[in-house]
């Protein structure tokens, strides 16, 4: 059973992420009234960034080389802690400050490294990324902390464990929790009302612009990390509102894994959604845009705080 | 409850005049016959409210029942005649005013304006009314609310950007005062909820039987907060912002009502809140309160009268410093006290807001250092000025003395020193601070030509309530001591 | 915190309002105040069922109809008129005003354990708690709000939050009082409506902080 599970995981973990794209750009093409490309256009994308060569700035270092990798391997691992499918093999240690800090390890390699090629744009979309993860974090704990507080433990696999019935009737903490997730997640990922990922504006962009100088396999690896993270965060979200349905509670492991699979497509087409009918903040009306999450972390607090 | 016939017919006969007349005002086409039918009007409406509830004014009969939501009760009468009164003598003038206003070169009065005037006019004195018999405190609410939106038209009459921006803090400010009255009377209804009556009421005459049952600490919430909302509109210090606005932007006559009726309104308001008070154990703590917050806004609209620069504004804080006193007087559970100041200065405020409307009118200017010289351009109004000025202050021969020495007596007789001596300073101060301020308005070189004012028309008004003012400081004074006691 | 119907109603009446307080967009803020109003008639509806008041339907459903239909419609009618799409915010920025209200949320929820002695049960301790938490936010929206329509929003919100207070401690006002209330706050709105039209012809704005003409 073990090996089963670590199989289909490990598959859902390289297979899944370019699909929740696909999906994602799809319903965005038909909102818009076009056909648009197929679901698997990712997965053609990423081959054919792996079959090109690689371009290197003269002026740049190791970091810059190795930052792709690093980010990789580290996403790789959250993967593997951070309970974002029912169906994860069991791991000791998923601590919600660690798994914030890997997040913020890989930031802090991207920026490194869009730095380090000294274009000027990057520079730009560096500096924006950290003011708002500056902005984000906030919320992101908020959320986590209120569902520790009230699981007593800081272990998220055990605060997101089935039968953890501590947190089983506490619908509106999950509901809230999954909203400061998702609207953080928004921010995480440069998805639309912060950023627009379809964008060649330099002037606006801000994760575009920090891979502005990455080619070749080099940017197939970022792009891939970067697909992970999204349905990392995404799927944690997508978690948090399926244990806010009381049916969910009390379904067996098979249906929980698939609905959890779905939640997470659904989620792609609701982000889908929104970038159809929002518009782009500006960059000054971004704090208004944050605040919600952080409210969200701090309705959690409150209803975590009311409990005890 | 039933409603006999007689009191229906009663009731009609007060209501209708003023209904009758606010759909006559806006159908009419012809304003000069709608000015002088309201005026004429109005002094028949007074002569109505006396003879109607005579016997309840003599204290011959204890008060009149409509139904479970409105009764009337002596006080009522008193101010329900005060009202007519103060409205009859303010469109009195009007009548002369706007007919001036309509000869003269600045007569750009639009038809639609003076319709709008005469329909609000009417509609704010029902609501006025009504405040007075509600024997309820939801309707008490409503019909204050009701004041608050009938007379913001009345504000809003010069048109003016200056006349818009008093509307709209008058509105927003009472608003947001008057929701504060509203949970105040959520409050009270939880208290008598949670007390130990057999059911939540809002009826006043229930609540006042039965004071002692309610559950003290809401009540006790309900009543400051009801303090707060009600004080915003009767302009108490530190929620007074909106009334010298209204006021001074106001035309005459509306501001005249405004300080002379609806001040009176919305302390009526706190009255009725106090009397539940009074029928409970625990009223010391509160009148306390009322007799600081009296003090305080007296003394506060003394300072603020120091340095003034509008002329009408002015009177507007001689209206909040009155209220001021009027407060102390609710404070010290007397309702002849409170009804004595209110009808002394109610009478001299409005002859001293139809006269500064007059001067202001024909001097072209609302600022004090524009206005100058008028006892030597036209004595009368000058003279009637000087008069107004000793008769608001306090001054013997009016009824403004009498009402102010009997509070003072009366803070005198309880010990509260202190309160007199804050009330005696506070008045001298804005004594000084108006003489000085009027002195400058009467003295000087003649500024401008008031030829062209009829000046006979304009101050027969003014003469008649200085006269009022005089005859109640006269007469009433050796009768009135027994009545206090 | 195993929560009823009734609870959840006035919390999130209480969340929506506070949300309110986060945007300046006026159609957002609109449509907040509609859905906020909604779970305020729904709350009613409610109550009436559950202490088995038949009068409280007709508020309820005066409610809906005034407050969650009429008075936004109304106000965005104002809104497309006069030609403004945002508040431009005074001196508490929208994201700090947001999080002091969550702030107010909280105060209201230690206020509302302080005068447990009062409202016995739990139901009424969380309607207390809900009705004051918007009665604050109310003010903050007051506050943190510059133009005209700004404010009346922000007065609306008040004054439900006294209305929830009346319900969920008082188990509503005799009926007569609160129809008369409801008239009330409709003719408010629509006198400041008509306000605000004048003061965007005279002024050629609506920001009210900038009518100091008869400051002294």
């Amino acid at each position: 059973m073990a090996i089963f599970e670590w199989i289909s995981f490990v598959a859902v973990v390289f297979i899944l992420p370019p699909l929740v794209l696909g999906v994602l750009c799809k319903t965005k093409a038909r909102l818009q009234n076009r056909i648009g490309a197929s679901i698997f256009q990712p997965y053609f994308d990423l081959y054919k960034l792996f079959s090109k060569g690689e371009t290197v700035s003269e002026v740049t270092s190791w970091i810059f080389r190795n930052a792709a990798a690093i980010n990789f391997a580290v996403v790789i691992v959250v993967a593997l802690l951070v309970p974002w499918l029912t169906f994860k093999p069991a791991f000791v240690g998923a601590d919600l400050i660690l798994v914030i800090y890997m997040f913020a390890l890989t930031r802090f390699f991207t920026v490194l490294a869009a730095l380090d090629a000294g274009s000027a744009f990057s520079g730009f979309g560096a500096s924006r990324e950290v003011t708002m993860a500056m902005l984000v974090e906030p919320a992101v704990i908020f959320c986590f902390a209120s569902l520790a507080c009230v699981a007593r433990t800081s272990d998220l696999s055990v605060i997101f464990s089935c039968d953890n019935f501590s947190l089983s009737h506490n619908n509106a903490l999950w509901l809230m929790a999954g909203l400061g997730l998702f609207l953080s997640s928004l921010v995480e990922l440069s998805r639309m009302p912060v950023d627009d990922p379809t964008t060649h504006l330099e002037l606006t962009m801000v994760h575009e612009a920090m891979i502005l100088e990455n080619s070749g396999p080099n940017l197939a690896l970022v792009l891939f990390t970067h697909y992970l993270k999204m349905c990392i965060l995404w799927g944690i979200a997508a978690q948090c509102f399926l244990r806010s349905i009381s049916y969910f509670w009390t379904v067996g492991p098979l249906i929980q894994g698939a609905l959890s699979l779905g939640a997470l497509f659904c989620m792609g087409v609701i982000v889908a959604i929104i970038e159809g009918t929002l518009v782009k903040l500006r960059w000054t009306k971004l704090p208004q845009f944050i605040a919600f999450a952080v409210a969200m972390g701090l309705f959690c607090v409150l209803i975590a705080v009311m409990r005890g | 409850m039933a409603v006999s016939a007689d009191i229906f017919l009663d009731l009609v006969s007060i209501v209708s005049l003023p209904v009758i007349l606010a759909i006559f005002s806006y159908v009419n086409p012809i304003i000069a016959f709608t000015r002088k039918i309201t005026a004429a009007a109005y002094w028949v409406e007074a002569l109505i409210i006396g003879c109607i509830f005579w016997p309840i004014l003599m204290g011959q009969t204890q008060g009149l029942v409509i139904n479970e939501n409105f009764r009337i009760d002596r006080l009522a009468v008193c101010f329900l005649l005060l009202t007519a009164f103060v409205f009859a003598a303010a469109l009195t003038h009007a009548d002369f005013l706007f007919g001036q206003e309509e000869t003269d070169e600045h007569g750009t009065l639009k038809s639609v304006r003076l319709k709008t005037f005469y329909l609000c006019i009417n509609l704010f004195f029902l609501s006025m009314c009504s405040i007075f018999v509600s024997n309820n405190l939801g309707c008490l609410w409503m019909s204050i609310e009701a004041t608050t939106l009938s007379s913001a038209p009345l504000v809003y009459f010069e048109r003016t950007k200056n006349a818009l921006e008093a509307t709209w803090k008058y509105l927003i400010v009472c608003s947001v005062g008057i929701a504060l009255a509203l949970l105040g009377t959520v409050f009270i209804f939880a208290a008598s909820q949670h007390g130990h009556l057999e059911q939540g009421t809002l009826i006043i005459t229930d609540l006042i039987s039965q004071a002692d049952k309610l559950d003290y600490p809401l009540m006790r919430f309900g009543f400051i907060l009801c303090l707060l909302g009600y004080g915003t509109k009767a302009g108490i210090f530190p929620l007074h912002s909106w009334l010298p606005d209204a006021h001074s932007e106001a035309p005459a006559p509306a501001s005249a009502i405004l300080s002379g009726a609806l001040l009176n309104g919305a302390l009526f308001g706190i009255w009725r809140i106090t009397q539940i008070i009074m029928g409970s154990h625990f009223h010391n703590q509160i009148m306390q309160i009322l007799l600081g917050m009296g003090a305080i806004t007296v003394l506060a609209a003394a300072l603020f009268l120091i340095r003034q620069h509008g002329f009408k504004r002015m009177w507007a804080y001689s209206s909040i410093e009155n209220v001021g006193i009027m407060l102390v007087a609710i404070g010290l559970g007397s309702a002849a006290l409170f009804f004595l100041q209110a009808i002394n200065h109610s009478i001299v405020k409005v002859a001293l807001f139809l006269l500064s409307g007059n001067i202001v009118h024909a001097g072209g200017s609302k600022k004090l250092y524009n206005l100058h010289g008028i006892l030597k351009s036209c004595p009368a109004w000058g003279c009637l000025l000087t008069l107004g000025l000793f008769a608001i202050t306090g001054a013997p021969p009016f009824g403004t003395f009498l009402s102010k020495i009997s509070i003072l007596a009366v803070l005198a007789d309880r010990g509260s020193w202190i309160l007199i001596g804050i009330l005696l300073f506070a008045t001298s101060l804005a004594f000084m601070s108006l003489s000085v301020h009027v002195g400058r308005v009467l003295f000087g070189g003649a500024k401008t030509d008031f030829q062209a004012f009829k000046v006979f028309q304009t101050s027969v008004v003014p003469i008649i309530l200085l006269c009022c003012s005089v005859i109640l400081g006269l007469v009433i004074f050796p009768s009135y001591w027994s009545f206090i006691k | 915190m195993i929560l009823d119907t009734f609870s959840i109603l006035a919390i999130s009446s209480a969340v929506l309002a506070i949300l309110m307080l986060g945007t300046m967009y006026l159609r957002a803020n609109l449509n907040f105040y509609a859905l906020h109003t909604l779970a305020i008639a729904m709350e009613t509806a409610w109550m009436a069922q559950k202490i088995h008041d038949e009068h409280l339907y007709w508020v309820a459903f005066f409610i809906a109809l005034l407050k969650v239909v009429i008075i936004p419609r109304y106000l965005a009618w104002v809104i497309r008129n006069i030609d403004v799409e945002s508040d431009s915010g005074s001196f508490i920025p929208a994201p700090v005003a947001m999080l002091t209200g969550i702030g107010m949320l909280g105060a209201s929820y230690l206020l509302s354990v302080q005068l447990s002695s009062l409202w016995g049960d739990i139901d009424s301790r969380i309607g207390a708690m809900a009705a004051m938490s918007v009665f604050f936010t109310g003010v903050l929206l007051m506050l943190s709000r510059k133009i005209a329509i700004g404010q009346i929003i922000g007065f609306l919100v008040l004054e439900n939050g006294i209305y929830l207070f009346a319900l969920t401690q008082t188990h509503g006002m005799p009926l007569i009082i609160e129809m008369g209330l409801l008239l009330e706050v409709l003719v408010v709105v629509m006198i400041f409506g008509l306000v605000v039209f004048r003061i965007k012809k005279s002024f050629e704005h609506i920001d009210v902080s900038r009518l100091t003409n008869l400051r002294e």
